[in-house]
C-alpha cells in the first residue's frame, strides 16, 4: 500500500513542478515571484493540518491511553514543526521579494510564529521527560492545552494589526478570486503536500509497546 | 462543583498560603526579580520619555517575566518535598487545581500592584482611565494566573527544570499578553479601551481555566 502511495506521490510531485514552472501563468503584480506561493500555501496547510491532527490523537490517547495514539501524535507534530518552518521560510523570502522586509510582524507572521513557539514547546517538553507514559500523558495535556490559541490565531490578531498578505485564496465573501490554472496546480499542489505528510506520518511508526521520544 | 470541593479550594489555599509565609524566600525572589529589572531598565533610560506602546511592552514583559519566577514552583516544591503523592491521595483534582489556581492570583495581584506603583513612579506613566487600566490588568493577571498552575503541574515531572516553564507558557498565554500590550498602551495614549478586545481577553481567560480543569483530572489520576 505504501509502495503505491510513494510512486503517486512521486508522480503527482513531478506534475506539480512542472505546472509550477512551466504552465503558471505571471500574476499580476507580482510576476514569477507568485511561483513560490505554491510551495508557501501547502506548508502552511500541512503545518496547521499536523497541529491540528497531533490535538486529535493527544485526544485519543487521553480516551484510551494506547502509546500508538501518541507516537502519531509526536510524528504529526514533528512534521509539522518541519512543515512551519518551510512554511516560514519561504514565507519570509516572499516577503522580501515583494515587500522588502523579510519579518515584520505581519499578523500572519505573527500567527506562524505563535505555532512555531507551540511546536517548540511541545517537542521541549517531551525531550525533557524520559518515562513514556507520563511523558504521553503531559504532552497530549499540553497539545490540548495550546489548541486554545486556534480561535485567537484566527480571529483576533488579524484585527488587531494592519496586513500586507495577500488576501486567502478563499476569501471573505466565501468566492475563491484566482485564475483556473493557478486554482488547479495550487490544488495539485495542496494534494502533493497532504500526500507527503500521511506517507512520512506512517513511515516506521513505531509499535505499540516500543517507546518513541 | 459540590461543597466538599469548595471546601477543599479553601484548604488548598490556606495550605499555599502558611507554606509561602513559611517559606519566605520563594516571595522574596519574585519581588526582588521584578525590583532588579525595573530599576535596570529605569538605569538604562535615564528618566528618557517613552511612548505609550514601548511603556506598556515593557511592563507586560516584566510582569511575565516576574510571574515565572515564582509561579512554576507551585508543583515543583510538593514534588521535591515529597508531599505530592499525600496531595494526590487526599485531595480532589479541582481542589488541588483551584486552590492553587487561587493562591497564583493571589501572588500575582500583590506582585502587579508592586510592580505597578514602581512602574508608574520611575517611568512617569499617565493614564486616561485607572478604572480601565485595571480591568485591563486584571484579565491579564487571571490569564497568566489560570495557564500557570496548569502549565506548572505539567512541568513537574520534566527532568529540565529552569526555562521549561516560560517555554511551555509564551504560546499559550500570547492571546492574553499581546491584546493586554494594546489595551495598555491605549490607556497610557489616552485612548478608550476597545471592549471587544477586552471581552476577548476575559473570554480567553475562561477559555483558560475550563481547558486547564477539564484536562488536569486526566493529568492528576494516573493510571
Amino acid at each position: 500500500m505504501m509502495k503505491y502511495l510513494s510512486f503517486a506521490i512521486m508522480l503527482l510531485t513531478v506534475l506539480v513542478l512542472y505546472l509550477v514552472f512551466f504552465v503558471v501563468p505571471p500574476a499580476e503584480g507580482l510576476g514569477g515571484l507568485v511561483r513560490i506561493a505554491f510551495f508557501h500555501i501547502p506548508m502552511a496547510w500541512i503545518s496547521v493540518l499536523a497541529f491540528l491532527m497531533s490535538a486529535w490523537w493527544a485526544a485519543a490517547y487521553l480516551r484510551k491511553g494506547t502509546l500508538r495514539q501518541d507516537h502519531l501524535s509526536a510524528r504529526s507534530a514533528k512534521l509539522g514543526f518541519v512543515f512551519v518552518l518551510l512554511a516560514t521560510v519561504s514565507g519570509a523570502i516572499f516577503s522580501k521579494l515583494t515587500w522588502g522586509a523579510y519579518w515584520n510582524w505581519d499578523p500572519r507572521q505573527t500567527t506562524i510564529f505563535v505555532l512555531i513557539l507551540i511546536y517548540g514547546a511541545y517537542l521541549t517538553l517531551r525531550a525533557a521527560i524520559p518515562e513514556p507514559r507520563k511523558r504521553a500523558r503531559t504532552s497530549a495535556a499540553y497539545s490540548l492545552f495550546s489548541c486554545l490559541t486556534v480561535p485567537f490565531l484566527v480571529f483576533i490578531i488579524p484585527r488587531l494589526y494592519f496586513s500586507l498578505h495577500p488576501t486567502p485564496v478563499l476569501n471573505a465573501e466565501g468566492h475563491v478570486d484566482m485564475d483556473p490554472v493557478m486554482l488547479g496546480t495550487l490544488m495539485a499542489a495542496l494534494l502533493d503536500a497532504t500526500l507527503i505528510y500521511v506517507r512520512l506520518l506512517f513511515h516506521h511508526l513505531p509499535k505499540e509497546d516500543s517507546h518513541e521520544p | 462543583m459540590r461543597p466538599s470541593v469548595f471546601r477543599g479550594i479553601r484548604l488548598v489555599f490556606q495550605k499555599e498560603l502558611i507554606v509561602g509565609m513559611r517559606f519566605k524566600a520563594a516571595w522574596s525572589t519574585i519581588f526582588m526579580f521584578a525590583l532588579t529589572t525595573l530599576s535596570c531598565i529605569s538605569l538604562a533610560l535615564q528618566g528618557a520619555v517613552l511612548e505609550p506602546d514601548l511603556q506598556a511592552a515593557l511592563l507586560w514583559t516584566i510582569l511575565f517575566f516576574a510571574s515565572m519566577t515564582g509561579m512554576d514552583r507551585s508543583f515543583a516544591d510538593e514534588d521535591m518535598s515529597g508531599t505530592l503523592p499525600a496531595l494526590k491521595l487526599y485531595g480532589d483534582a479541582q481542589a488541588v487545581l483551584f486552590g492553587k489556581m487561587l493562591y497564583a492570583l493571589f501572588l500575582l495581584l500583590a506582585l502587579s500592584l508592586f510592580v505597578m506603583l514602581l512602574f508608574f513612579l520611575l517611568f512617569d506613566v499617565q493614564t486616561a482611565s485607572l478604572s480601565e487600566f485595571l480591568a485591563v490588568a486584571l484579565a491579564g493577571i487571571c490569564g497568566l494566573a489560570g495557564a500557570g498552575t496548569f502549565i506548572a503541574a505539567l512541568a513537574t515531572g520534566a527532568h529540565v527544570k529552569s526555562g521549561l516553564f516560560s517555554v511551555l507558557m509564551l504560546p499559550v498565554i500570547l492571546p492574553i499578553f499581546l491584546p493586554a500590550i494594546f489595551l495598555t498602551s491605549a490607556v497610557f495614549g489616552g485612548e478608550p479601551v476597545l471592549l471587544p478586545h477586552l471581552g476577548g481577553m476575559i473570554l480567553y481567560d475562561l477559555l483558560l481555566v475550563v481547558g486547564a480543569s477539564v484536562l488536569f483530572d486526566y493529568f492528576w489520576y494516573e493510571e
